[in-house]
Parts: C-alpha cells; sequence; structure tokens
C-alpha cells in the first residue's frame, strides 16, 4: 500500500468518525446484548441436552467476554482483538486441531460410531425373529402409561408387557372374545377409537426387553413377536459371539470385530490406529498409487500453469512495455478482462466452450479432440485455462516491475554495446525476478491447492484405468475433497486429513521460501 | 528514437502480437454476450454471430417456464451478494480491530501473535473443511441457524479468517499513521476507542476499500466451503446454483446460462472498477489471485 496517506474528507471518513463517541458505545453495548442473548439461549438448550461440559464452558467464555468488555480502561488489547479471535479459534483452529486428531483415527464409512454405540447396533441390527407370536391389546394402567396386554398364540400364557420388562399374570383374567380380540385385566383399561390413531407412531416403536436381551415388537394394531439377539456380548473377553454358530468376533485394533478367519463384521467404530493412515500412502498400493498420480499432477499442473503464465505475461509486458506506443492503455484493459471475471463464472464458460459435440472450441477447429473425456486432453484442458485465467495477473506484475527498474541501467548497457536481448537476459531478468520470485512461489502454492480450475472444468474427471477415487486431472486437493465428501466407494475422513496434512507441509514449505524472500517480516516493529 | 508520426508503422509487430493475445483475452467473453442474446438457446445452436436476438434468456431466469424447473435464480443472487456484503463489512471491521491493537498496542505476546496469525494463515483453509462440515453439524443442533444449510454459518465460517488475512496489509497502513495524531486526540481527552473510530479510521478509508472489496469478491467467487454446507438448491449461491444448473443439461440450458453469467459478473465487475486503483500496488504485495 501508498506509504504516504493522502486525507481527502470523505462521506464514508465522516460516517465512520461518527462512532467514536455515544453512537459507538450505544452500537458496542447492543451488540453485547445480541451476543448474550444468543449465547444465553444456547447455553439452556445445551443444558436440557444434558451436555453440561459444553454448556458450563460456554458460560465461562461468555463471561469473560462480558468481563473484558464491560471492566473500563483494561484490557484496552484484548477488547480490540477479541472478535477476531474468538472466530479464528472456533472455526479454524479448532479445526486443525480435530484435523490432526482425525488423521490418527479409522474414521470413515463403516467407523463413525464410539465402540459402545457400535456393539448396541450390531446387537440390534442382527436380530433374528423368535419362534413366539403374541396376541396384543394396547392398554393403559392405572397411572395412564401405555401397556401391551400380551398372549402366547401357542402356549395361552398371559403378559403384560412394559417398557421395563415382561410381568407373568393369571391368564383367566384375561378374556378373549369371539373376533380373537383381547379384552384387558381388570384395573387396565382398553383403548377405544380414536385412541388407536394417537398411539400409532408410539406403539410402532415400543419394545418390551427380554431377559435373554431379545425384545418382543409389536405388529399392527394387535400381534407382537419376540425376536431374539443375533449376537451375545461377552464382557470379559469383549467379543461379540454370533449366538447361531458359536463363533467369536474380537476386537482387532482397528475399529471392527472379526472372526479368526478374518471376517469383519460390517458395523465397526471410530479408533485410533497411529500413524496408520499415513504410512497407507506409501505401504498400501490402493492408496498409493492415486496419492502419487495425484501428487505428480499437483505438481505440473501448478509448475506449468505458473511458468506459461508468467513467460506468456512477461512477453506481453515487454511487447506493450515501449515508449509512446499508441492504445497502450486500451490495450492493457482489454488484457486484463480475464482477470476481472469471476473465475468460477470463465470455468464454467470454458466447460461449455470445450464441449466435444457442440462446444464452440471444436467447431472452429478442423478437428475434434476430446477436450474433456480424455486424460491428457482433459490435463491440457485445465493448464490452458488456467493460464488463460493467470496470464492477467502476471501481465500486471510484471509491467509494474519493468517500470520500476532505472532506465539508467539499460542504458548503460546499451552503451558497453550489449544487444537487446543480453540487455534483456543480463538486467532486466535478474532485476525482475527479485520482485517477482516471491510472487511465482505464492501462485505456485496458490494453484497447488487450486481446487476451482480443477473441480469445475473437469470435475477431477475423467476417470482413469485403476478406477480409483482419485481421477486423471484431480489435484491433491481435489482428491481429498472427493475421499471425505463424494466418494462412491465409501467416505474415508482419516485418510483425508492425513493427506490434509500433507499438503499443508507441502505448501507452508513452499510459503515460508516465498516469505523468507519477500522480507515481510522486517516490516515488524 | 521513432518519428511520432510513423510510429504506428514501426510497431506493428507489437500490435499484431498484442491484437492476437486480446483475442484470446475476449473472444471466450465476448462468446458469452453473443449467446446470452443469442434466440436459438441451445449449446450446439450458439454461435459467435448469432442469427436472431432475444430477451428470452434472461427472462427464463427469472420466470419459471410452463412445466419447467423452478426457477431459483434471484434467491442465488440474492444470498450471493447479502453474503458477499456482510462478509466485506465484517472482515473489514474486524480485521480493522486487529490491527489497531497490534499496531498502537504494547502487550505480551504481541510479536507471537503475529507470528502465529502469519503461520495460520498458511494453512489452507480447504483442509479443514471436514472438522468444519461436522463442527457446524453439530452447533447446529444447539443453534439452528448456525447450522447446516444456513448461509449465517457460511458467513461465520468465512469471518474466521478476517482476523489473520488482512492483518499485516492493515497493520502496515495503520503504521505509517504518524502516531502524532493519536497523541494529540489523547491529549484532548479520547479514549483509545474514540482515537480508533474518530482519527484512524477515516484515516485508513484507502486500506479499507481494498481490503473490503477483495472480500466482496472473493466471497462471490467462493465454492467450496459453500458446496460442503449448504445443501438444498433454494438455499445455494450463485456459484453452486449455476454450477447445478449446467451441470446436469448443459446442452439445452446454455442460453439461460450465458444470461445467468451476464448478470452474475455485474457486482464483482463494480468492485473491480472501484479498487482497480489500488490494485496494482496490493499486486505487488503479495494479495494473490489466479
Amino acid at each position: 500500500m501508498s506509504q504516504s496517506v493522502r486525507y481527502r474528507p470523505s462521506f464514508l471518513a465522516w460516517l465512520i468518525s461518527l462512532f467514536s463517541g455515544v453512537g459507538g458505545l450505544i452500537v458496542k453495548l447492543m451488540m453485547l446484548c445480541i451476543l448474550n442473548g444468543i449465547t444465553g439461549w444456547a447455553i439452556i438448550v445445551l443444558f436440557t441436552q444434558e451436555r453440561v461440559i459444553w454448556a458450563l464452558g460456554t458460560t465461562a467464555v461468555l463471561a469473560s467476554i462480558d468481563f473484558i468488555y464491560l471492566v473500563p480502561n483494561r484490557f484496552l488489547p484484548a477488547k480490540f482483538i477479541l472478535p477476531g479471535s474468538v472466530l479464528l479459534v472456533a472455526y479454524l483452529i479448532v479445526p486443525i486441531f480435530f484435523t490432526i486428531n482425525t488423521a490418527f483415527q479409522e474414521y470413515s464409512t463403516g467407523h463413525v460410531l464410539t465402540k459402545a454405540e457400535a456393539i448396541q447396533t450390531n446387537l440390534e441390527q442382527n436380530a433374528v425373529q423368535g419362534d413366539r407370536y403374541f396376541r396384543m391389546a394396547p392398554a393403559r394402567d392405572s397411572s395412564g402409561a401405555l401397556v401391551l396386554v400380551l398372549v402366547d398364540d401357542s402356549t395361552g400364557d398371559a403378559f403384560i408387557g412394559r417398557r421395563s420388562g415382561l410381568e407373568e399374570i393369571d391368564p383367566t383374567t384375561v378374556e378373549v372374545d369371539d373376533f380373537g380380540d383381547i379384552l384387558p385385566p381388570t384395573g387396565y383399561s382398553a383403548l377405544i377409537g380414536d385412541e388407536f390413531f394417537e398411539i400409532d407412531a408410539e406403539l410402532a416403536a415400543f419394545e418390551v426387553p427380554l431377559e435373554n436381551g431379545g425384545v418382543v415388537r409389536t405388529e399392527g394394531l394387535s400381534g407382537a413377536y419376540d425376536s431374539a439377539p443375533g449376537f451375545q456380548f461377552d464382557p470379559t473377553s469383549g467379543a461379540l459371539v454370533a449366538s447361531d454358530t458359536g463363533v467369536e468376533y474380537l476386537d482387532n485394533g482397528r475399529g471392527s470385530f472379526e472372526s479368526a478367519d478374518g471376517e469383519q463384521l460390517v458395523v465397526g467404530w471410530r479408533e485410533y490406529i497411529g500413524f496408520d493412515n499415513f504410512t497407507a500412502v506409501i505401504t498400501n498400493p490402493l492408496v498409493r498409487q492415486p496419492f502419487l498420480r495425484a501428487f505428480a499432477w499437483t505438481i505440473g499442473f501448478a509448475g506449468s500453469t505458473v511458468l506459461l503464465s508468467f513467460a506468456i505475461g512477461l512477453f506481453l509486458a515487454k511487447v506493450i512495455d515501449k515508449q509512446n506506443l499508441r492504445g497502450k492503455k486500451v490495450y492493457r484493459s482489454l488484457l486484463v478482462i480475464p482477470y476481472a471475471i469471476p473465475g468460477f463464472l470463465s470455468l464454467l464458460v470454458f466447460k461449455g466452450l470445450l464441449n466435444d459435440d457442440f462446444g464452440l472450441i471444436n467447431k472452429l477447429l478442423p478437428f475434434d479432440p476430446p477436450w474433456l473425456f480424455d486424460p491428457w486432453w482433459a490435463r491440457l484442458s485445465v493448464i490452458m485455462v488456467s493460464v488463460w485465467l493467470t496470464t492477467p495477473y502476471f501481465l500486471l506484475v510484471c509491467m509494474g516491475a519493468l517500470q520500476s527498474i532505472p532506465t539508467e541501467l539499460v542504458e548503460a548497457a546499451r552503451v558497453d554495446g550489449a544487444g537487446r536481448w543480453q540487455v534483456f537476459r543480463k538486467v532486466t531478468l535478474p532485476l525482475l525476478m527479485v520482485v517477482v520470485t516471491p510472487l511465482l512461489i505464492a501462485s505456485f502454492a496458490y494453484n497447488f491447492n487450486n481446487f476451482n480450475n480443477v473441480y469445475l472444468l473437469t470435475g477431477g474427471g475423467p476417470t482413469t484405468e485403476d478406477q480409483s477415487v482419485a481421477g486423471a486431472t484431480d489435484i491433491l486437493i481435489s482428491y481429498t475433497y472427493k475421499l471425505a465428501f463424494e466418494s462412491g466407494k465409501g467416505q474415508d475422513y482419516g485418510l483425508a486429513s492425513a493427506i490434509s496434512i500433507y499438503i499443508f507441509f507441502i505448501v507452508a514449505a513452499m510459503s515460508a521460501s516465498g516469505f523468507l524472500r519477500s522480507k515481510a517480516l522486517e516490516n515488524m516493529k | 528514437m521513432s518519428d511520432p508520426t510513423n510510429r504506428y508503422n514501426d510497431h506493428w509487430w507489437r500490435h499484431l502480437v498484442v491484437w492476437l493475445a486480446v483475442c484470446v483475452a475476449v473472444l471466450p467473453p465476448l462468446y458469452v454476450v453473443t449467446a446470452a442474446f443469442n434466440a436459438d438457446q441451445t449449446l450446439s445452436g450458439s454461435s459467435l454471430i448469432p442469427r436472431a436476438l432475444t430477451l428470452e434468456n434472461f427472462k427464463g431466469l427469472f420466470v419459471q417456464k410452463e412445466g419447467g424447473a423452478e426457477v431459483f435464480f434471484v434467491r442465488w443472487f440474492r444470498s450471493s451478494l447479502i453474503i458477499a456484503v456482510l462478509n466485506a463489512f465484517f472482515t473489514v471491521f474486524i480485521g480493522a480491530l486487529a490491527a489497531y491493537a497490534f499496531s498502537r498496542f504494547r502487550f505480551k505476546g504481541r510479536r507471537m501473535g503475529m507470528l502465529f496469525l502469519l503461520l495460520i494463515q498458511m494453512f489452507p483453509g480447504l483442509l479443514n473443511l471436514v472438522a468444519i462440515y461436522l463442527i457446524v453439524l453439530r452447533t447446529g443442533e444447539v443453534v439452528p441457524a448456525l447450522g447446516l444449510n444456513k448461509l449465517t454459518a457460511l458467513l461465520v465460517v468465512y469471518l474466521s479468517g478476517a482476523m489473520s488475512v488482512n492483518l499485516w496489509l492493515m497493520k502496515g497502513f495503520f503504521d505509517s499513521i504518524p502516531a502524532e495524531l493519536d497523541e494529540s486526540a489523547r491529549v484532548d481527552g479520547a479514549t483509545p476507542a474514540q482515537i480508533f473510530w474518530g482519527v484512524i479510521l477515516p484515516l485508513a478509508v484507502p486500506v479499507l476499500s481494498v481490503v473490503g472489496m477483495f472480500a466482496f469478491v472473493g466471497t462471490l467467487n467462493e465454492f467450496i466451503t459453500a458446496s460442503v454446507l449448504l445443501e438444498t438448491v433454494d438455499n445455494f449461491t450463485l456459484p453452486l446454483g449455476l454450477q447445478a444448473y449446467v451441470g446436469t443439461s448443459y446442452e439445452e440450458n446454455w442460453g439461460s446460462f450465458a444470461a445467468g453469467v451476464l448478470i452474475a459478473q455485474i457486482p464483482a465487475i463494480i468492485g473491480f472498477v472501484f479498487v482497480q486503483k489500488y490494485i496494482i500496488s496490493g499486486l505487488t504485495q503479495g494479495s494473490v489471485k489466479g
């Protein structure tokens, strides 16, 4: 930014200065009120959901915020830094820790529950229908709670089924009428008419637990059957034992129950697995191959985009950068147009232009390359479009940088007898590179994660021969995105997080080198 | 030195090269303009020079065709504009608050804080998406407005970087505002808050507008976070909506899509014109697009 400040009192400046007194104080208090209202509500909801720790934590944070803002003339820096910090911590720093934590876990489709939930789900999901069938009548007991009056169809034994369990009663107290309908015993009142419709959903979800771990479930409005669990949980060995075959499924340490011959139950849980997600990139060929291909293509894509854009931008800048060239300003404005259009729009437009059958480009060309359907043509398309988008940036940068090179140096070289090319190679380019190198590195780092340019144009496709998640034009970041959010083969948050962390180290290394060159640290007084 | 009357002849090759480049740069956008007014609405029927002109394509964005799918263009456009304006405003506000503290106060952890914010900035936000998705999912169970498929949630996630991204740029500018101005205000009895609002911010309008405009245009362009957090088509922002619009049926919706692209560009171009004079110096300071 320009270092000298030219002060021109504008409407905006006048408007802002209005906040420097009572007005600002009122706004501040209003914002605090809104914050307290919303957060207070959230705390109440947290308490009702019995997330006590979260509720207390939120209360503590809210209290300290209020304290900092309401005590005058103290914690001044905190007053100014707090709004940004709260958002930064909640949606940037916490997610970073979360990502690191996830990277060390087996956390994928089939491994999203906790272990206790996974055991419960396995017991419930694999229930097998038992051999008992009951005639059933819903009724209300003296306290008004819903119960089931049950008569075993084969033995004639009668029961009262409650949510707490099954209670046997004298079968003679229960009458069965001519239609086979049950009349409840004394002390219980039968449901009549409309009441049946009201309890419909409640009845369907009604379960009477049995002592063997099974349950009695209702079927329709007048029947019930028992179901036995397909597995028994053995608390001593921590294994699930199949009720019919007796096969033991043991915790395999990787978030699944596994039998001795290697069969795994579908429902597993999240489990810490150390560095396995990180090493899978090297050891597991199913992961290694797409990862390495995406990695190589990421570097190829980012490298060629930056170098080509820079080369073309510099060339055009040199061509235009000629004193008294007519129409210089118009040319510059026209050439910068791709930069002024939102990138996503250009990308979607190019997707249409490169359409195989109907696209404009194939109409103009004498032959029809399969731009987006062949792996190599698709890669070429992505690079071409990215260069189209990026070149104006380097054109602007180079025009600025060329103007900043002192003309005396160039003239001195010319006087010494250097040719045009020599002057460019030995004087202009080295001086230019001093300014431009950090920007080249920054642009490379940016394109390294340029999700839009790949995803909006080709969607990462076309798919490659090995049919993996990573398509031919998938760069690491879009590969990660697909792993986590849209893989048809199930989602794998753990692996996606591990790859995210690899990407971070790569980008951080690049940024660091660019940063050290740009000397931004010198600004830190 | 060339004779001024003769300079066009002298530089003919320069003009030729530049005109070629201009063609490459301008043809795709120009083609969108013609496609938007082309009476033949399909991709296959489109051409550089339309045979007949029409406004039907624009109408198709706002009015539902008989028997056609429901049209959400106005909603997408409104969502994008609202979220971009709010994000620009709060980004400037939060960033300016922090920059003022780091520029004018001396406190424990100031140096570390600045370095930390610089490092945080290098962590690509995209990598956090899984975690952000899950956090937003959980938050939504407590505060529905901050849950999935809510624009407010998207705004809050965008704002998480407001402090770190522009801190160095804004602090640099604030540093260049003479401390004597603060000093004299303080002698007159102004509080730090009054100095911030009354002295520093009015003087910092140039940097505030640049930061605001970059945030504005950046938000209009943002695709991936929105695609993770927003779920139903009526809540989409423009990039998501237009992508969904042509994603399935490029062929038949081409004319309306081109018309939509034309309208969608308007806010960004207004923004671009507004900050054009600051952009070149801003570019060499290291903010990157493309």
